[in-house]
């Protein structure tokens, strides 16, 4: 196997927060003798990336995927444990490295606020020592693949939501790094532009043959990009495998959708697995996959049908599984 | 490259500056503060006090602010903005030292500044006829050399008590002891001269005379400059950017990423 791009080794960072009783009485205390809460973000999480591989990065707000990424990045010294990219030490900050790796965070911008974004892009040419000359061409070809050609010369404040994040992923990615780490990219976005974001990551990859790790909280970036996943809960890694394995694993049903003639009580389907959407027309059932067949044909004779389908269960309410049950 | 890499960092902050010119003004009104100590010394001179001439008095206490303008620095505030909002976390991505970063956004800044500088020099000297001599371009040059040491050290003092950032939740109020300092100890209230020679002696081993007493000295020509000056403060410089260099290394690794 090619050296791994990204490696994780028994990854650990906590922080200490220094805590506050609210009110007047509560800040003396506090400033005479400060109490400290240990947190615990990241808990020992090992994995391997390869080269070109994409990799979606699961789990519920708070469990620890941006710490995570963090590390990765070198912005944060891991409390315990080894992070590598390319074989390198983040934390060094070595020049050559950081040539070669971005962090994209949908929550958070570079951009300079007051400024047209070519401005930022100038910036960044210089910072990472690309000819203007070379920067334009990038730039060109880049904001092509965005769609963002024509706002480049406006200033960041003006710019939409949407505008502003593909304007965020250009000036990231000026220096054609190979390695991604992207941190919900898509927060906020409306479809369209979400798709326009999907499509772009996809398209760079290609080209660029580039390594990416990925949060987001809407599965259909993760079901279009990634075909493995990492799941961290609570700090700790819970699994780490294909997408559909994921669902195997953590989802042993099948979605059963029903088209009735005529409207039935959502008690009466309660026998048959559990109901998602019942009371009018429209029901949907998750059927374990064992009874599936039984199940089907007592439908069929007891309703009367217009429509049956049967599907894989939404990814959303597998995710959803899998964080409420936390361990495995 | 290295040159590409200032030019343009300098022409951005340049015009980030351009964004703030209004604010820039202002506090540039703010820096005024030395006239009104002018105006007190004249107005004793007028009346037979003192060493010197009301016009003189001028010249000193002019060059006196056009040297404390070009050694304002706020690195300390920034940098602990950087910090508690997680910005720095952008610049830690990148392949250049968050230092540079924020030395271009000061050297940038000053060319926002001097311009105004110039005006404002135009309406004194029109206030004030006679006040304004020309101090020759021997003169000129060292005391540019001076102010900019005299920027260099403000800077990397300021930019250390902005890293206490990574230790304390909000430090950059102790950089006002320094401006203390500097007040009672730069030349600003009163020309050095005027002080006991005790307390001259052990001063001038100190940053504080030099900082704006040496340009002002070299710019109005009315007070001996000390030569010894330019080497107290290359030192002192020195000192602080290798303790800026410490804080950094030691608190790099008590970041938290906050907000980022
Ligand atoms: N700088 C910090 N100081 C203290 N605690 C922190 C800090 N950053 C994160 N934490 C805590 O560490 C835990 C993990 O946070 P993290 O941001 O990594 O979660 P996440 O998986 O990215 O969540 P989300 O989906 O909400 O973005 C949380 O409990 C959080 O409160
Ligand atoms: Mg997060």
């Amino acid at each position: 196997m090619a050296a791994p791009a990204v490696l994780a080794e028994q990854l650990s960072k906590t922080f200490r927060v220094a805590e506050k009783e609210p009110g007047f009485a509560g800040t003396l205390r506090h400033f005479v003798r400060r109490r400290y809460r240990r947190i615990e973000a990241v808990r020992g999480v090992s994995f391997e990336i390869a080269p070109g591989e994409v990799v979606g990065f699961l789990g519920p707000n708070g469990a620890g995927k941006t710490t995570t990424l963090k590390m990765l990045t070198g912005l944060i010294q891991p409390s315990s444990g080894r992070a590598r990219v390319l074989g390198r030490d983040p934390y060094r900050r070595e020049a050559g490295l950081l040539r070669e790796l971005t962090l994209v965070m949908g929550n958070k911008q570079q951009l300079i606020w007051d400024l047209p974004v070519l401005d930022s892009l100038r910036v960044n040419a210089a910072v990472y020592e690309i000819p203007w000359a070379e920067a334009q061409h990038r730039t060109a070809e880049l904001a092509e693949m965005l769609g963002v050609a024509e706002v480049l010369r406006q200033p960041v404040r003006k710019l939409s939501l949407g505008e502003r994040m593909k304007a965020e992923l250009l000036a990231s990615l000026l220096h054609r790094p190979r390695v991604l780490f992207l941190d919900e990219p898509t927060l906020g976005l409306d479809v369209n532009a979400q798709l326009a974001v999907r499509r772009f990551l996809k398209a760079y990859r290609e080209r660029y043959g580039a390594t990416l790790l990925l949060t987001s909280h809407y599965m259909a970036d993760i079901e279009a990009l990634a075909e493995r996943v990492i799941v961290i809960h609570e700090g700790r890694l819970l699994y780490d495998g294909p997408l559909g394995g994921l669902v195997e694993r953590f989802a042993p049903f099948k979605e059963v959708r029903l088209m009735l003639a005529r409207p039935a009580a959502a008690a009466a389907f309660a026998r048959f697995g559990e109901v998602e959407e019942a009371g009018g027309l429209r029901v949907r059932l998750l059927v374990e996959k064992d009874r599936l067949t039984g199940v089907v044909a007592e439908l069929l004779a007891n309703f009367e049908l217009r429509d049956l389908s049967v599907d894989e269960p939404p990814l959303e309410e597998v995710i959803g599984r899998v964080f409420a049950k936390g361990a495995v | 490259m290295l040159l590409a890499k200032a030019r343009t960092l300098l022409a951005v902050h340049f015009a980030y500056m351009m964004e703030y010119r209004a604010e820039i003004f202002f506090w540039i009104l703010g820096g005024l503060v030395p006239f009104f100590f002018m105006a007190a010394w004249s107005e004793a001179a007028r009346q037979g006090y003192t060493l010197y001439s009301p016009l003189e008095y001028a010249r000193y206490f002019f060059a006196v602010f056009v040297a404390r303008q070009l050694a304002i620095v706020w690195a300390n505030w920034t940098f602990s903005d950087w910090v508690r909002t997680g910005k720095l976390s952008f610049y830690l991505l990148q392949p250049l030292d968050p230092m540079w970063r924020l030395l271009a956004d000061h050297v940038g800044e000053r060319g926002v500044r001097l311009p105004v500088l110039v005006v404002i020099g135009g309406v004194f000297a029109a206030l004030f006829p006679g006040a304004l001599v020309w101090p020759g371009w021997g003169a000129l040059a060292l005391g540019l050399a001076a102010s900019t040491l005299a920027f260099l050290l403000s800077f990397f003092v300021a930019y250390s008590v902005g890293l206490l950032a990574f230790w304390l939740e909000d430090a950059t109020e102790i950089f006002e002891l320094w401006y203390v300092l500097v007040l009672f100890f730069s030349g600003m209230l009163a020309p050095l001269s005027l002080y006991p020679e005790a307390v001259q002696r052990v001063l001038l081993w100190t940053p504080f005379p030099h900082l704006v007493y040496l340009p002002a000295a070299l710019w109005s020509g009315l007070e001996p400059a000390d030569a010894r000056g330019f080497a107290v403060l290359f030192v002192w410089t020195l000192v602080f950017f290798a303790v800026s260099r410490l804080l950094w290394r030691l608190g790099r690794g008590r970041y938290s990423a906050m907000g980022a």
